[in-house]
This record gives structure tokens, sequence and C-alpha cells, in this order.
């Protein structure tokens, strides 16, 4: 399953490098202002546009490539802030311990069932049109919770294996048992989140596009579908309209995958070496 | 007829560094009313051995080749129906552990009723029940602690209630796996007390698989050494004790402490069990030996009869 | 020969006591109506250990003898009593001090399959304790762990240097934790039943290394174990703890070969034997079934001894004196067993 997932992955991935060839090519390329001076409207496949131009005469698959550099943007950098985040509180949280890990995880319960969408769509209802980077900070922000419990609970158990006690017994501080013994244990788990996460936070942005809500200066996918609905091309032009869904589908259920393979990757060397007895 | 006979017994492990032969070529008789102890340590194959006999291999393991014949019959060449129904009405096994075993959810006796009942339909509860309290005085547990839960037990008294439930169909051969390695040595002294009376009152065949060599000589009449998979030395436990054949025993022997007398310093064995994925040519022990011959590494060693029922698998004079 | 002799003659100043150190846990109230229990894991306990020592804690599951091991090298705090390391108080120390305590005693860990960070390879692990103290550079360092993987018997040291603990065997695993516990040259071991979940062979290996690293570092032991065996093997002076008490200590010798209290016969007489062991007379000073006195105001041992007197002993503690040199025992109806002649070609072994 993993192979499938990372085959996947670094399809999309040539994608997000070869965005940057187009405009290259040709300035009518550009996913946002490239426009082909001889078209104006929506029209099918062609030579030109192997996908097509969308209702501006902008070519469609220039804004594909340019959908998955956003992708990974969003995802990866969303999902990371969101694992850091989770994973410091989660450590600092079990390791402490009394009520500072109970306030904390109250908190955490809190911000876990706001739901993040909603959140979103409230506040940029009141702000006006958000930042793509806005919108990655505060998935982060909203995000965190669910690690930071998983991170916890592994830190918890750690606490007391007698290699944590033999390093209190050498003398190490606090400081540097959470840093050297308990994160290197909690990291696999961590990065095993990242990639749940990459796909939660693609999505959310892709809804929030898709919705109206997101940056109108990005091009993403979501971005793209909601350019199909809004200007009434969604069953007229499928070559439009199907690449950027399909995108999103794919890239997700690619991260689940490797996440997936991660785990199995993950529990044998933490597992003690059974005898044959 | 003998109750139990093991004719050379292979048995590997398919494992994703290769095919792990865990024992090979294992030969023994077992006598109605006699009681068997494998000594050995990690890796030696002796659980594995408990388990085949059981037909309770895991999914990676199975019988290369060999006969195991139980009263006459197979056991290897029977469906997974009749050995079902051999399981626990003739041969019943305790396993490491096996404290863990009992449901914490449901009381004590009403687990062992369970089992006599789904071996024996023809019984109905009350008699059950009836032979349960039997069993508990047997075995030494206060009869007013029968509907007790688990957890209520101490160590002791939850392994007393395993062999009770081992004992619930009258099996006519139990294999018991490391049975007492959980327990303080006093409850272990006494556990291993009433495993001799009960041995001797009923006639009961036991199987005992231990690394520790002075567990199995409290209980068993014969013992056989297990290294490295392979079966090095057999007979009847005092001769082995007096006279060790294989230098294995003798090494074996050298790193148990005394009590009284002189101190003399413990010699460990040198070096590492051998891979058993590409185990060596000849005898699989002589890296550690002491008194190897160039002949030991070239060729596998045959079987040297000490005394009459006391074999050693070695080149050497004993 | 006594190794020991020649430094205990050196210095009569004890390394380790303890004074009246008592030990309760307290366990949560559960949310199913089971109010908090209070769990007495060590009940006034005093004993000094002797510099170049090797003291054995012998006792079964429940005696407190891990939880004795824990408060000597600080994990955990004592409910109540003193306990000293070269005249000084642990229970204070904070800081500065707190740390050079930590540099003289260290600890040998039951389970060598989590003893060592599965993350950390062998050279990472057994210099921990000398980074964390500032000691040396990385070179002199990774000498410093060299000598101590050699005096641990992991040689040569390049084999094992980079490896992970899962690439180790139980063994190997064990002698990694030696070899970290000796690296800073403390005053004091504890180690924690260090051979329970190996083989046999493999422990006398491990008990040889200890020896000879005591020998080489003159560092004191303490010896924590159920095996009265293996203390007798290792130790010059040992103590049986029963549920929280101390019940006989002594030179390991005596206290074996002629144990004054029920219970330490009766673990004498439970040890599983091999061999010649025609002539060993068991003690019997056990009960066939617990007496039903479960709360107990007396001896801890009374509901399991057969020489008990039933009201003396179920309601008076006894005290610990001492019967003879050095030797101590708390019951009040010592009688001095004894195994008849000491066979010297003891042809009888017991298991561990």
């Amino acid at each position: 399953m993993g192979k499938i997932g990372l085959t996947l992955l670094i399809l999309f991935a040539l994608m997000a490098v070869c965005s940057f060839i187009p405009p290259w090519i040709d300035p009518m390329y550009q996913p946002m202002t490239g426009v082909d001076p001889e078209i104006s409207q929506s029209t099918g496949p062609s030579l030109r546009h192997w996908l097509g131009t969308d209702f501006m005469g902008r070519d469609i698959l220039s804004q594909l490539l340019a959908g998955a550099r956003v992708a990974f943007m969003v995802g990866v950098s969303a999902a990371f802030m969101s694992i850091f985040l989770g994973t410091a509180i989660g450590m600092f949280a079990g390791y402490t311990g009394g009520v500072t890990d109970t306030l904390l995880m109250r908190l955490a319960d809190m911000i876990m069932v706001m739901p993040t969408l909603l959140v979103v769509l409230i506040l940029s209802s009141l702000f006006g049109q958000l930042n793509i980077w806005t919108i990655v900070l505060i998935i982060a922000l909203f995000r965190w919770p669910g690690v930071s419990r998983v991170i916890r609970a592994q830190t918890l158990s750690l606490k007391h294996r007698p290699f944590i006690e033999a390093a209190k017994v050498a003398g190490a501080s606090h400081l540097r048992i959470v840093f050297r013994h308990i994160m290197p244990n909690v990291l696999p788990l961590s990065f095993l989140y990242m990639t749940f996460r990459v796909t939660s936070a693609i999505i959310i942005e892709a809804a929030l596009a898709f919705l109206g809500f997101g940056d109108p200066g990005t091009v993403s996918w979501g971005m793209m579908l909601q350019w199909v609905w809004k200007t009434g091309h969604m069953f007229k032009a499928p070559y439009w309209l199907l690449p950027p869904g399909i995108c999103i589908s794919l890239i997700t259920l690619s991260f689940y995958m490797l996440g997936r393979a991660m785990d199995e990757v993950l529990d044998p060397r933490l597992r003690k070496e059974e005898e044959a007895g | 007829m003998a109750l139990l006979e093991v004719q050379d017994l292979s048995i590997g492990y398919r494992t994703k560094k290769g095919y792990l032969q865990a024992v090979d070529g294992l030969s023994f008789v077992l006598e109605e009313g006699t009681s068997l102890g494998f000594v050995g340590e990690s890796g030696c194959g002796k659980t594995t051995v408990g388990m085949a006999l059981m037909g309770l291999l895991p999914p990676n393991g199975s019988v290369s080749k060999g006969r195991i014949v139980f009263e006459g019959r197979d056991l290897l060449k029977m469906g997974e129906e009749e050995m079902r129904r051999i399981r626990w009405r003739k041969i019943a096994m305790i396993f490491q552990a096996a404290m863990n075993a009992l449901n914490p959810v449901k009381r004590v006796d009403k687990q062992i009723v369970e089992a006599i009942l789904t071996h024996d339909s023809q019984k109905d509860e009350e008699e059950a029940m009836k032979e349960v309290e039997g069993l508990f005085q047997l075995v030494g547990v206060p009869v007013e602690r029968m509907r007790d839960y688990p957890h209520q037990y101490s160590g002791g008294m939850k392994q007393r209630a395993i062999i009770a439930m081992a004992l619930a169909c009258k099996p006519r051969l139990i294999i018991a796996d490391e049975p007492t390695t959980a327990l303080d040595v006093i409850v272990q002294d006494q556990i291993l007390a009433e495993t001799r009376n009960l041995q001797r009152e009923f006639g009961i065949s036991i199987i005992f698989i231990s690394h520790d060599i002075a567990i199995v000589a409290e209980v068993c009449h014969d013992i056989g050494i297990m290294y490295a998979g392979q079966l090095v030395e057999y007979g009847p436990r005092d001769k082995v004790f007096e006279s060790p054949g294989h230098p294995y025993t003798r090494a074996l022997l050298a790193s148990y402490p005394t009590l009284t007398g002189d101190k003399k310093r413990l010699t460990p064995i040198p070096g590492e069990t051998p891979n058993l994925i590409h185990p060596p040519e000849g005898c699989r022990f002589c890296d550690r030996c002491p008194g190897a011959k160039g002949q030991c590494k070239k060729e596998s060693p045959e079987w040297i009869e000490i005394s009459p029922g006391h074999r050693s698998l070695c080149h050497g004079s004993p | 020969m006594r190794e020991t002799n020649l430094l205990m003659n050196e210095m009569a100043r004890p390394i380790l006591s303890l004074e009246k150190v008592h030990k309760i846990y307290r366990t949560k109230a559960s949310l199913f109506g089971r109010s908090g229990m209070e769990v007495v894991a060590l009940s006034n306990i005093s004993f000094t250990i002797e510099r170049g020592d090797i003291f054995g804690l012998v006792g079964e599951s429940g005696s407190g003898k891990t939880t004795a091991g824990r408060l000597m090298v600080k994990l955990e705090e004592a409910s109540s009593g003193k306990i000293y390391l070269d005249d000084v108080e642990i229970n204070a120390l904070r800081g500065r001090a707190l740390k050079g305590f930590r540099r003289q005693v260290q600890m040998i860990f039951q389970d060598p399959y989590q003893s060592l960070n599965p993350q950390l390879s062998v050279l990472d692990t057994i210099s921990e304790p000398l980074t964390v103290h500032g000691i040396g550079d990385g070179e002199s360092r990774q000498e410093l762990v060299r000598q101590a993987m050699k005096a641990a018997g992991l040689s040569p040291a390049e084999d094992y240097l980079h490896r992970y603990p899962h690439q180790l065997s139980g063994g190997q695993r064990q002698r990694v934790a030696i070899a970290r516990a000796m690296v800073l040259k403390p005053q004091l071991v504890v180690a924690d039943e260090p051979t329970s979940m190996l083989d046999a062979s493999i422990s006398a290996q491990i008990f040889n290394i200890l020896l000879e690293m005591r020998k080489e570092l003159g560092v004191t032991l303490v010896f924590i174990t159920h095996s009265l065996a293996a203390a007798r093997y290792l130790c010059n002076r040992l103590a049986v703890v029963y549920r929280g008490n101390l019940m006989e200590m002594g030179p390991a010798d005596t206290v074996i070969q002629n144990p004054c209290h029920p219970y330490t016969q009766a673990l004498i007489d439970a040890l599983p034997k091999f061999g010649d062991c025609r002539d060993v007379k068991p003690y019997g000073t056990l009960l066939r079934v617990d007496s039903e006195a479960r709360e107990v105001t007396g001896c801890p041992f009374y509901p399991r001894c057969r020489k008990a007197h039933r009201i003396k002993c179920s309601l008076e503690i006894p005290p610990l004196r001492e019967i003879g040199d050095g030797h101590f025992v708390a019951c009040f109806y010592a009688t001095p067993g004894s195994r008849g002649e000491a066979r010297s070609d003891d042809a009888c072994f017991y298991g561990t």
C-alpha cells in the first residue's frame, strides 16, 4: 500500500515542480493572469491547451500544476505546524503531569470540539478575504489537539520506563530527558500523524476555496472548483471540473496510504524481540 | 505401548530473515505415569515442542518431518476436528504466564465448569460444579474462594486454578510450560510438591518445560537437555546429574551456585547460541565446547549410550 | 578470596545507612467506591552498608526490596526516616549537591529490554552519564566508554559501539547497562535483580562481571534479588526482607548456613535443588495453610509461622536483635538452625 501512495505522491510532487515550466514557456500559460489572446472563454482540450481553458481563457493544466504546488505548501506547512505544536504541548503535558497537564488537556478538548471550517468561515466573514498563510496558521492552531493527546499518552507510557529512570539516576535534567530521551521515541508517532494532518489540511483549504473563502490571489484546486461552479460550467466543462476534483481525492488518498504503511514500519522497532523458545 | 512416542521431529518457522530450524530431529519416549522434563535456555526449542504436541503452532510454524504418536496414533496426521477432541480431554497444556489466561470478567468456578462442559457435553452443570469443588480441594485452593473473580486471587492461587482447569477433563498427559516462573520461591515449592503428589496419585504423565534445571529436577523422572533445537542429552534424572555426558549439560550445571560448602567460581559458557536460520554443519555446540575436536565441526554427532536409558549426542567420550 | 577484608580494614565508616525508613504508597480512590488504600512498602527499616561490601537484599515479591533500592538512588523519597550516603542526609539534597549525589550512586535495572533507550546507540547510552556531568570531551569520553565496555565484557568495543539495543541479546544489553552504571566510577551501585530475566549461563557471566568490576573499582554493591543462592554467591553480607520488614541480617555465609529466622529457613527449604541432596534436612517452619489472621499487628510472618506463639507473636513486633557476630534476627524464638556438618564436596545445587 505504501508503494502506491509513495508513487502517487512522487507524481504530484513532480506536478508541483513542473508548475514553474508553463509560464516560463509563454506568459499566456500563467495560471492567474495568463490570458490567451485568441481565447476568452472556456474551451476543451486542444494542442495549445492540453486540458483546455477556463472561463477567462486561462490554461487549465498550468492551473492544475500550480494547484499541486499550493496543495503541498498548504498541506505540509499546516501539518508541520500543527504537529510541532501538538508534539510540544503533548510532551510537556505528559511529562509535567498535575495541574498543568489537566489545564492543557482541557484546552485541547475545547479546541478539538470546535469545527475548524466554521471558525475560518466566521473569521473571514468578519475580516474579509484571508491570506493563504493566515489560513494555514488557523488550520495549525485548530488541529494540534488531536496529535497532542496521542503524544501525551505516549509520553506517559514512556515516562515510567526503566531507561528514563536510568537517565534520571544518571543525573539528567528534566529538559534533557524530554529532548534526548522522550522526543526521539515520540517523533515517529508525530511523523505518522503528520501524514494524516496533511490530508485534512488540504481538504480544509479546498473546502474553503470552494466556498469562496480562500485566498483569491492563489490558484488552488479548491479555487478551480469554485470557478467552475460560480461560472455555471459544472455540467458543461468536464475537462475543467474533473481534474481538480480527482487530484484532491488522489492526493489525500496517497498521503493516507503512506501514513498507513508507516504505521507498520514503526511497530516492530518498539516491540521487543520474541524468542523462538 | 508407550503413551507418547516422538520420532525424529523437526519443526521450523518462516521468518522474514529465512526459515528458522527451531527443532531438529527430536526423538523420545514417554511411558504412562512418568514425568519428563525438557530443560534448555531461551531459543533452544523447548516451548516449540510443547506447542507442536498440542497442535498449536503459530501460523508461520510447521512440522517439516517426524511423527508424534500418542496412544498409538500419529497426531500430525489428524484433522483439526479430531485434534480438538484430543486436546484438553487427553492432553492438556499449561502455558507460560498461564495466570493471565483466566478471563477477568468471569468467576473462576464458572470458567472451569465451562471447560468441563465444552469437552463432555453429557454432563450437566451441577455435576460439573461438584467436580470443580473436588478439583479445588485437590489443588489446595480453599473451596469458599471458588466463586471469586481472578483478580481476587493471589499469583499462587491463580496458578493452582489453572492446574485445576488442566486436570478438569482428567487428561492422560499434561504439558506444563514454565508454570512457576512468575511465582515466588515458597509458592513455587508448594506447587511443585503438589504436582508431584498429583502425578503419583493419578498416574498422570507430565511433560515439564523449564529453563531452570533445579525446578525440573524436583518433579521429573527423566530429563532431556535441549540446545539450539536439538536434544543433546536424555536420561533418568539422577543419572544425568550424577554423570552428565554432554559438555553442554556439564557447563549448564556449573553455572548454578551452591548454598553450602566452598564457593566455587561459577563458570559461564562463553560465546553465543548458533544462528538457527543457518545452523552449523557439525555439532551445534562445538564453538563453545571446551573439549571440541576437529571432527566436531565437520560431522554431526551421533547418540552415545552412557548407560541404559541414558544417552548423549556427542563425539567425545562422556 | 575476600578482597573486601582489606577494604573493610581500611575504612570503618559505613557508606550507606538507613534509619527507620518508612515508605507508604497510597492508591487513589477509584470511581467504583474503593476508597484510597494505604500499602506499607517498607516498615521502619534500619541497616548500614560498609564501604566495599556487596550487600544482598533478599526477598520475594511484595517484600519491599525494590522499593528500598529506589529510595537509595533517590528515584523516590521515603515517607519518613533518614538515608545517609557518607554521612550526608540525602533527602534534603537539591541542585548541585543533588547532581553530585547522582554521580556517586547509580543503578542497574531488572529488565534489559526496557532499561536502554531504543533510539540511542551503545556509545550514546554509555556516554550519557559523562555528558550529563560534563566530564571530558568527545575523545576522552569515548576512551572512558571503551574502558567501561571492556570491563563489562563487551570486547572488542568496536563491535558494539554503534549497535542499537534491538540488535543485542539480553545478556549483552545488561552488560551495556552495567557499563553505563560504572562509567562514572560511582561509589555505590544498586543492582535490582539484574539477572532475573536472563538464562542461568548468562546470569553466571553477569555475576562474574559484577565481581570483577567491584574488584577493579572498589565500588560498593547492593544486590537486590529473590534468589538466596545468587546472594550467597555474590554477597558478603545479606539482609532478608519480608513485607517491608527486616527479618534477618548478617554475613552471607552465616545467614545461609545458620539461618535463625523461620522465614529465612522457609526460604531455604523452598529452594529447588538438584544433585545429591539426600542429606539436606528441611527446617519445616512453614504452616501448610496460612492461618486465618490477615490484619496483623505483631510479627508480619505470624500467619505462616509454625513456631509462632499465638499471643506474643501476633501482638508484638519482634525487634531486630543481635544474636551473633554481626548476625541480627527479628524473632522472639529464633533458634539457630544448622545444616549439620558443612559438606565440603557440596553436591547439592540450587536453582536461581
